[in-house]
């Protein structure tokens, strides 16, 4: 469903805030697949996430999308093919626009947005059956203001939205980070059931050990804007939390060795 | 009374200024200046046809059109060419300034000889058979009100028009922008089109509003629009204690309220003898005040309301 090839992507190129975020990423995801993205800080895996998503455009390679190739696409373009969720909960909802207007802003992800009343009675029922299976408490305050709600059930409420048109993709950009725990579980279980139950391919980016060994089909690490593990099937099922603690502590072993064979070298030729 | 009847008119003319400031600095939260130039766009581009014999009608639309064109211009400046958005604003209101001399053809064009809104108006009222009415114990001209039905009738329209248009797939969209445009970008529209869209809209509403107060007031003026974006802002701020509420319909309606409780004000200050050239002044001083001052509120209270030290609440 995805195919990135040969992915790079460098920040302020030619400045001394030279950042390589991406280089040279490839990656095929089969439809219906559920992959769970880690790494360390600033490894890129937020980076890979937007350039999927169209944030910027890729230095090199190519992104293509059920076939399609998308690398040269506007951000709003891509997204009739794509539902995003962020890490900010404020990022993904408008807050002054109620809950069923947030969702009628959903239910045209992608398509023409034309003159026609937004709430116009048919789709009501179905807000209020989808919200009521989040069981969140919050069909009662579909024409509440979104920004009155918390974190949590606005996060929720941005999942529904970026999966009430059916997305070739779904990204989760850390998305439960920003919670409180009991929240963060909730969230991420919605997710899991919305994920199964309309087998949606996704790409969830998290930071949280227990979450990437819990869910998944398939978990890809990575290090310094590459891919540095990837793990699928019986061997992703197997897989437990101390298994990625300890992948952890090779890599920032490797990078010490970087650090310390560099300053065995200064040291005695500069 | 005629004085009454003619701020009440004004303030209604100009209630179509401050919806258009509503739409961009609310909505959208984007400062827009162009609102300085385009009114007097609106109001030269109506004089222009207006004298060359057009019917106020055709003369009106010319000029909202030529609003939302100027609109569209500063939306383009921001969205595409990244420019600051006060600054996109202030390079298109400058450029009006010209072009709105050029569409004149001098600084000032009278309406006198021609037919405008106010005339057609009058026509209207001659069918009553009567020249003045008894209003509240006082002589009211029957033109004056019936000029003040129209306009109370066309802000009327534009207002349900908009408030209508907002709560469409396109209009919720605009709305969102203002709110999240990273949201609308990740659902689909472009949040540079629907900022541009919303500018075009703004002062298309406030060229309207310049080519009736020109057909109003019986003249077209190259100064006419300058304090009119403040001006603006300050009806909609009014509106906004008057309705005390976040509702968008009632804060569409406040703005129109807003604008002519301004413009009564405004009036009676007149008449008691306040100087025209403090006006301008004032309202700054207002709106600066009515910006500032809630904080500043909120800010004593909380000190208030602090204990000095040491009285622990928990």
């Amino acid at each position: 469903m995805l195919e990135l090839n040969g992915i790079r992507k460098t920040f302020h190129a030619g400045t001394a805030n030279e950042v390589r975020s991406l280089q040279g990423v490839n990656l095929n995801i089969e439809p219906g697949s559920f992959v769970v993205v880690i790494g360390t800080n600033g490894s890129g895996k937020s980076t890979l996430l937007n350039a999927v998503a169209g944030t910027f455009l890729v230095d090199e390679g190519r992104i293509g999308i059920g076939g399609e190739d998308v690398t040269q696409w506007a951000e709003h373009r891509r997204a009739q093919h794509i539902g995003r969720v962020f890490q900010n909960p404020f990022s993904g909802t408008a807050p002054t626009l109620s809950v069923a207007e947030n969702l009628a802003l959903a239910s045209r992800r992608g398509q023409t947005r034309g003159l026609g009343f937004a709430l116009a009675g048919a789709n009501r029922d179905r807000m209020v059956a989808a919200i009521q299976g989040l069981g969140m408490g919050l069909e009662t305050r579909l024409d509440n203001a979104i920004g009155s709600l918390s974190g949590g059930q606005r996060q929720a409420l941005t999942l529904l939205m970026a999966t009430w048109l059916k997305p070739k993709l779904l990204l989760l950009d850390e998305h439960t980070a920003a919670l409180d725990p009991r929240s963060a579980d909730q969230v991420v279980r919605i997710t899991d059931r919305i994920i199964a139950r309309d087998s949606l391919t996704a790409m969830m980016v998290t930071h949280s050990m227990q979450q990437a060994v819990t869910y998944g089909d398939r978990l890809v690490m990575m290090h310094r804007g590459q891919i540095i593990h990837d793990v699928r099937g019986a061997e992703k099922r197997r897989l437990r939390v101390e298994d990625l603690m300890a992948r952890f502590e090779e890599v920032r072993r490797a990078d010490l060795l970087d650090t310390s064979a560099a300053d065995l070298l200064r040291a005695r030729y500069v | 009374m005629s004085l009454l009847l003619g701020a009440f008119i004004i303030g209604l003319i100009l209630a179509l200024v401050a919806l258009g400031v509503f739409i961009s600095f609310r909505v959208y939260h984007f400062p827009d200046m162009t609102a300085e130039g385009s009114i007097t766009l609106g109001a030269a581009v109506a004089a222009a046809l207006l004298v060359t014999g057009h019917s106020p009608l055709y003369a009106t639309l010319a000029a909202t059109v030529a609003g939302a064109g100027a609109g569209l211009i500063t939306g383009v400046l921001h969205t595409r060419f990244k420019i600051n958005a006060l600054l996109s604003g202030i390079i298109v209101m400058t450029a009006l300034y010209s072009v709105n001399l050029h569409v004149m053809g001098k600084s000032n064009v009278p309406l006198m000889n021609v037919t405008t809104f106010a005339d057609q108006a009058a026509g209207i009222a001659a069918h009553f058979g009567t020249e003045k009415v008894l209003l509240f114990g006082r002589e009211a001209g029957v033109r004056d009100l019936t000029l003040l039905g129209l306009s109370l009738g066309l802000v009327a329209l534009v207002g349900v028009l908009l408030y209508a248009f907002f709560r469409t797939h396109l209009g919720l969209a605009m709305r969102a922008t203002g709110d999240n445009d990273q949201m609308v970008r990740a659902l689909g529209s472009s949040d540079g089109m629907m900022l541009t869209g919303g500018l075009a809209l703004s002062n298309a509403l406030v060229a309207m509003a310049g080519a009736l107060l020109a057909q109003y007031q019986g003249f077209a003026d190259a100064q006419m629009g300058i304090g009119m974006l403040v001006w603006g802002l300050a009806s909609v701020i009014i509106g906004e204690a008057l309705v005390g509420t976040n509702r968008f319909g009632y804060l569409l309606a406040g703005a129109v309220f807003g604008s002519v409780l301004f413009r009564l004000l405004v009036a009676v200050a007149l008449r008691w003898g306040l100087d025209p050239n403090d006006l301008k002044l004032i309202t700054a001083v207002f709106v600066f005040g009515a910006l500032v001052l809630p904080g500043t509120f909120a800010q004593l209270r909380r000190r208030i309301s602090t204990p000095v030290s040491g009285d622990s609440r928990a």
